[in-house]
């Protein structure tokens, strides 16, 4: 597992979504990648009932077509102090939510996925997808991956270096905001950050009105 | 009414008497005896001095005569109690008789009182009880003592005999803690097979049959008691065990290698003289020797199926018994099920004798197939337990360790047998090659001597060899090392400098590699050498090329010294062959004469001539030793 970077590429005023994903495929066409199959990052949320008592809690439930047996858990529990609480489950995870239905209730209308298809071009992987939340366009969301490297301050700048190649100006000179937290960028990076970021991403595509 | 009769009247007598008859004519009447009085009267008529049953029939008949008589006569008794006191007083005279008696006694003197011998009296219940029990134990000990009796002699008769017999059901008992046996109409049937019972997909009816040896007890052995090899086995068995037909014999599996031949099989004709006879063994070691045929059968027939499913190059072929399978261009890997089956008359015939038999491959045939009916049979215990029964440890941990795509298909990759077996089997054929090219190349060069270490962390398909050149006596000025990893097909050449090389199974390539490498070292060594005595080098090349030799392994390598004050130039040329070329120049020359062309004096610093060093004859063990001795010598004399 190489070290990702997830990007929101805005979409220009006169293109429609699914056409700024076309542009960025045949960009990094023209850089030689490959493509090789598609890739879907999904992403459904319940929340405690009444049940429960004190302040309602939320638990994401994530999947990456990259892990297929994984799957990634996530709760907030807002109650002083606010802690994420991750987990990595085998599939039999979305059962026991099944499960639980009673005690947590899942709210269908924010189901977000990111769809798209991934690219392998030489030790880079990238993924631009885009992001529907209940067949509504959110956005687009380009991945990349680093495979050689799992350590993100190592190996930021050449990273840096390649998405502006076919991103441009898009991409900022300083690390993403998840990496500048918690000294992230000399820890050993794992799938779970992957997960997360895909997840603040799609925090922040719920909170803009539909597009 | 007749006139003649007259009224009588009929009255009962009187019963009680009239005592009076009064002048009114009343009649009084004596009172009736009351039942005492009456007792009275008749007790005066017993006569206490004859007392005898006659004499009471006598007395009866009188008493009866005597009331009747009583009742006519009137006479009233005297005294009633008369009598009674006459015989009162006969009572009392013979009381007072014995008691006299009874005081002359007393004294002795003159009357003693004999004992009558009287009869035993009757014994008291509770004695009775005590013996009455007694005897009863008595009884039941001598019942329990003649059982211990005869249990005794029948062990000690068993004992006796067990030195030459064993009992069958013991036999059973025995065989049945090895075996799977079943009663089938009155016959014993156990089976042979692994269908099932451990996992594996072959079926085979493998079933044998016990019976009892009533009429051959001395051919049957029974199987020694204690694993002592030294133990002579004298015991002759009451068990008899039938194998199938087809499983009797001995089979094993034999793997060797062999060059290409043009014929794809081909078969020994066996003459009578070598054949033999098995001898008789005890029924375990029957059984297992029968299973082991069974098991071999089961592995060839595997290899088989896969050598006709796999897709390679070179197709295997499957012929009779043995498989060919190729490993190499012209070396080719055979595996043949070699059964001896018993002939009619109990001799066996002996197979070819196989040359070279890799017992390694064989063992590892065994394990593979072993390894495959576990992976059949047994499931993991998955953590937690209510996860999914079946998939591997890997697997199960896939989801919490987030795999991804490429471990998953990794994981799903699996081998066939026969792949493993040649797999293990080039590596075998790799490494030996290896090891003959560089046991020669050890022995052949002397100057850079070679040292080869095998590193002892292996497995069946990867080792690892350090080869360490260097020479002797400046092994701390400079030492060339090489790391070589061998695998199936391919050997993984590391060098010092960090070059990779990727070097097939041909064994001449490494040869080729490993001279290049020696060739390296003595210039290497030498400059390093050169820098320890002040020289320094100028120029060097490495990869001069082997020219128009015949030869084409190895390299030839150059470099050009030159002295620390400036003046002395040494010009080293280094062939693959190790044979060394050393010329020695001066500046200025000595030898300047200005001619038509070149006219001053300066240019006798250039141009320098080299002349060559008679190497044999110079002094030192070694090449590097001679340098040393050539480079002291030249720097010393700038002095003269």
């Amino acid at each position: 597992m190489g070290v990702t970077i997830l990007l929101s590429y805005p979409v220009p005023e006169n293109k429609t979504g699914p056409q700024t994903a076309e542009l960025l495929i045949k960009r990094i066409g023209a850089l030689g990648a490959v493509q090789s199959g598609q890739f879907l990052v999904d992403c459904e949320t319940f929340s405690s009932g009444p049940t429960m008592g004190g302040p309602p809690r939320t638990v994401h439930v994530l999947h990456n077509s990259e892990q297929p047996a994984a799957v990634f858990a996530l709760l907030e529990s807002p109650g002083p102090p606010p802690k994420t609480v991750p987990l990595v489950a085998d599939g039999l995870f979305d059962l026991l939510m099944l499960k639980m239905s009673s005690i947590y209730a899942s709210k269908k209308q924010t189901r977000m996925e990111a769809r798209g298809t991934r690219f392998e071009i030489a030790d880079f992987l990238v993924k631009i997808g885009t992001v529907t939340m209940s067949s509504n366009f959110k956005g687009v969301l380009v991945e990349v991956e680093y495979r050689p490297c799992f350590i993100a301050g190592n190996c930021w700048e050449l990273m840096r270096e390649f998405m502006q190649s076919f991103l441009g100006s898009v991409v900022q000179n300083t690390p993403p905001p998840y990496f500048q937290v918690h000294n992230r960028l000399n820890d050993v990076y794992q799938p779970l950050d992957t997960i997360q970021q895909y997840l603040d991403h799609f925090a922040s595509y719920r909170k803009v009105a539909g597009l | 009414m007749s006139t003649n009769s007259t009224s009588i009247a009929m009255e009962a007598p009187v019963e009680m008497q009239i005592q009076e008859i009064a002048f009114d004519g009343q009649e009084t009447y004596a009172p009736s005896l009351s039942m005492s009085e009456n007792l009275t009267k008749l007790a005066q008529k017993i006569d206490f001095a004859k007392c005898g049953p006659e004499e009471v029939n006598k007395e009866i008949t009188e008493i009866d005569r005597n009331e009747d008589e009583a009742e006519q006569s009137t006479a009233p008794p005297l005294w009633p109690w008369d009598s009674v006191r006459n015989k009162l007083r006969n009572a009392l005279t013979e009381v007072s008789v014995l008691s006299d008696l009874l005081t002359i006694a007393k004294g002795k003197k003159y009357v003693v009182l004999d004992p009558v011998p009287q009869d035993p009296p009757e014994p008291k219940p509770a004695m009775m009880m005590v013996w009455a029990r007694k005897k009863s134990f008595a009884g039941a000990a001598s019942v329990l003592f003649s059982g211990a009796e005869r249990l005794k002699n029948s062990l000690i008769e068993a004992q006796k005999n067990r030195s030459t017999t064993a009992d069958f059901h013991i036999e059973l008992l025995r065989l049945r803690q090895n075996f799977r046996l079943k009663k089938v109409n009155n016959t014993i049937i156990g089976d042979l097979s692994y269908y099932r019972s451990s996992g594996s997909k072959h079926f085979h009816r493998g079933t044998f049959e016990v019976t009892k040896s009533e009429d051959e007890p001395d051919k049957l052995l029974s199987p020694p008691c204690s694993p002592n090899p030294n133990s002579a086995n004298k015991l002759t068995s009451a068990l008899r065990v039938t194998v199938p037909g087809e499983l009797q014999g001995i089979a094993s599996i034999k793997v060797y290698f062999q060059k290409d031949q043009d014929s794809l099989c081909s078969s020994n004709l066996n003459t009578p003289d070598t054949a033999f006879s098995i001898p008789e063994i005890d029924w375990q070691r029957k059984l297992e020797v029968a299973q082991n045929v069974l098991f071999c059968k089961e592995i060839f027939n595997q290899l088989a199926k896969e050598a006709v499913q796999l897709q390679s190059p070179i197709p295997h072929v499957v012929v009779g018994n043995q498989i060919l399978a190729s490993i190499f261009p012209g070396v080719q890997l055979v595996i043949c099920l070699s059964h001896m089956e018993m002939s009619t008359d109990g001799k066996a015939s002996l197979p070819p004798p196989i040359p070279r038999h890799d017992q390694v491959l064989e063992h590892t045939l065994h394990q593979l197939l072993r390894e495959l009916h576990e992976k059949n049979a047994h499931y993991l215990l998955p953590h937690p337990a209510s996860a999914p029964l079946g998939p591997s440890r890997k697997r199960s941990c896939a989801g919490p360790y987030a795999m991804d795509r490429e471990e998953f298909v990794e994981m799903t990759e699996s081998q066939t047998m026969l792949e493993q077996v040649i797999q293990q089997a080039q590596h075998t054929q790799l490494r030996d090659r290896t090891l003959c090219i560089l046991d020669k190349l050890a022995t052949q060069y002397k100057d850079p001597l070679i040292s080869v270490h095998w590193l002892w962390l292996n497995s069946p398909t990867y080792a690892c060899i350090k080869v360490t050149i260097f020479a002797q006596g400046y092994d701390e000025i400079y030492r060339n090392l090489v790391i070589i990893h061998v695998h199936d097909t391919y050997l993984k050449c590391i060098s010092r400098d960090g070059k990779v090389v990727q070097l097939s199974y041909e064994s001449m390539e490494l040869k080729n590699y490993i001279l290049c490498q020696i060739c390296r070292h003595q210039i290497m060594a030498v400059q390093y050498l050169a820098k320890a005595m002040g020289w320094q080098c100028v120029a060097n090349s490495f990869n001069l090329g082997s020219g128009t030799l015949v030869e084409t392994f190895g390299n030839a390598s150059s470099c050009i010294l030159v002295s620390p004050v400036g003046d002395r130039l040494i010009s080293i040329h280094c062939d693959q062959n190790s044979r060394v070329q050393v010329s020695v120049a001066q500046t200025p020359r000595k030898d300047f004469f200005p001619g038509q062309l070149v006219k001053e004096r300066k240019w006798e610093n250039l141009g320098n001539s080299f002349k060559e060093v008679q190497w044999e004859k110079m002094i030192g063990k070694n090449f590097l030793g001679k340098m040393e001795l050539l480079m002291t010598s030249l720097t010393s004399s700038w002095m003269q």
